[in-house]
C-alpha cells in the first residue's frame, strides 16, 4: 500500500483501510493471454461491418415521410371539417348520479397518487439495491 | 495502480501499432495489463473464473474501441474506465449471488482456529461484505482499494467528481462499521466475537 496517498486520503487510516488496502494479488492464470489474442485474432480476421447505405436510404427515407406526412395533414384536415358539421349536445347528468361521479373521480386520483408513488418507491430501491 | 512514463511510452507505441494494423501489437497491451485488469475485475465479482471472463471482455472491446481513444487521458485511465463499464453492465447482467450486509455469516467455529487463519477468514468477511454493499456505495470502494487509495485515480475510473466519490465513500466505511464495529481496534478478533454475538442475539 503506498503510505502517502493512504495519508493524503485520510489522516486516521482505520482498520478497514488496512484490509481492503491490503489484499493479495491474483496473478492471471497462464492460458489467459492466449485466450485473449485468440479472440483478438478471431475478432480481426473477420470482414468489417458493411457500412449503412445511406445514399441509397436517403430517397426511400425521404420518399415514406413525405407520404406519412401527408397522409398525417389530410386526416387533420378530415377531422376538423368533420367536427365542424357534428353538434354536440351537452351531457345531462342527473343529480343522483353526478355526486357518486364526483367521488369515483377523487378515488381514482389517490389510486393514480398511490401508484405513481408505489412506480417511484421501486425505483427508488431498484437504485439502491 | 498507475502507468509509469515507460510503460506509458509503451502501451502508446503498441496503441500506434494496432492501429496501423499490427493485430499481434495488442499482445504486449494484454501482456502488461492482465494482472491489473484481473485483479481489478476479482474486487468486483470475487469469482476468480468470473473475473477472467469479465476482463477477458473488457481487452476484447478494449480492442474493438482503439480507434476511439482520443489519448486525452493515459491509456491506462482510459483502460481502467471502459473495465469498470464493462464489469458493472457484466454484473448487472448476471449479479453475483450476495448476501444483504446484515446477513454476513461468520467464520465457522472461531475458537478452534489458529490466529492466522482466524484473522485470514475474518478479513475475508470484510471483503465479502464489501460486495454486499448498495451498488452506488460498492463502486467506489472496489475502484478506490483497488487504486491503492488514490482518490483521483479512482475518480476518473468511475467518471465522478472526486467529491461525490469521497462522500460515497465515506457512507460506505460507515455502514461497514455500523456492521463490524470493532474495525478500528488494534486487533480483529473482536470482529468475530462481534459477529458471534451477533448471531446469538
Amino acid at each position: 500500500m503506498n503510505r502517502t496517498q493512504m495519508n493524503n486520503s485520510q489522516s486516521d487510516p482505520s482498520k478497514i483501510d488496512q484490509i481492503l488496502a491490503n489484499e493479495e494479488d491474483l496473478i492471471p492464470s497462464s492460458g489467459f493471454l492466449a485466450s485473449v489474442m485468440e479472440r483478438v485474432n478471431d475478432e480481426a480476421r473477420m470482414p468489417a461491418p458493411l457500412p449503412f447505405p445511406w445514399k441509397r436510404a436517403i430517397p426511400g427515407i425521404l420518399l415514406a415521410s413525405g407520404v406519412f406526412g401527408w397522409g398525417a395533414f389530410e386526416f387533420a384536415r378530415q377531422a376538423i371539417q368533420a367536427s365542424r358539421t357534428i353538434n354536440v349536445t351537452q351531457l345531462q347528468i342527473p343529480a343522483s348520479v353526478e355526486r357518486p361521479l364526483e367521488q369515483a373521480g377523487w378515488v381514482a386520483l389517490a389510486l393514480g397518487i398511490s401508484f405513481a408513488s408505489w412506480l417511484l418507491s421501486r425505483r427508488i430501491a431498484g437504485q439502491s439495491s | 495502480m498507475t502507468a509509469t512514463p515507460t510503460i506509458a511510452a509503451e502501451d502508446l507505441a503498441d496503441v500506434a501499432r494496432v492501429l496501423a494494423g499490427d493485430v499481434q501489437a495488442f499482445e504486449g497491451i494484454v501482456r502488461r495489463w492482465q494482472g491489473p485488469l484481473v485483479n481489478m475485475a476479482w474486487r468486483y465479482c470475487r469469482d476468480r473464473g468470473r473475473a477472467e471472463e469479465m476482463a477477458q471482455e473488457a481487452f476484447l472491446r478494449a480492442w474493438r474501441g482503439l480507434p476511439q481513444w482520443r489519448q486525452e487521458s493515459s491509456f491506462s485511465t482510459w483502460l481502467f474506465a471502459l473495465a469498470a463499464n464493462v464489469f458493472r453492465s457484466e454484473l448487472k447482467r448476471f449479479p453475483t449471488v450476495n448476501l444483504p450486509l446484515e446477513e454476513i455469516a461468520e467464520p465457522a467455529v472461531p475458537a478452534q482456529q489458529h490466529n492466522a487463519l482466524q484473522e485470514k477468514s475474518s478479513h475475508e468477511v470484510l471483503r465479502r461484505a464489501v460486495l454486499a454493499l448498495p451498488h452506488r456505495y460498492r463502486e467506489p470502494v472496489v475502484l478506490f482499494y483497488f487504486h491503492e487509495m488514490d482518490m483521483s485515480a479512482a475518480a476518473r475510473t468511475m467518471g465522478l467528481p472526486e467529491g461525490t466519490l469521497k462522500a460515497r465513500l465515506s457512507r460506505a466505511r460507515a455502514l461497514l462499521r455500523s456492521r463490524f464495529p470493532h474495525l478500528n481496534q488494534e486487533s480483529l478478533s473482536p470482529v468475530i466475537a462481534a459477529l458471534n454475538t451477533g448471531k446469538e442475539a
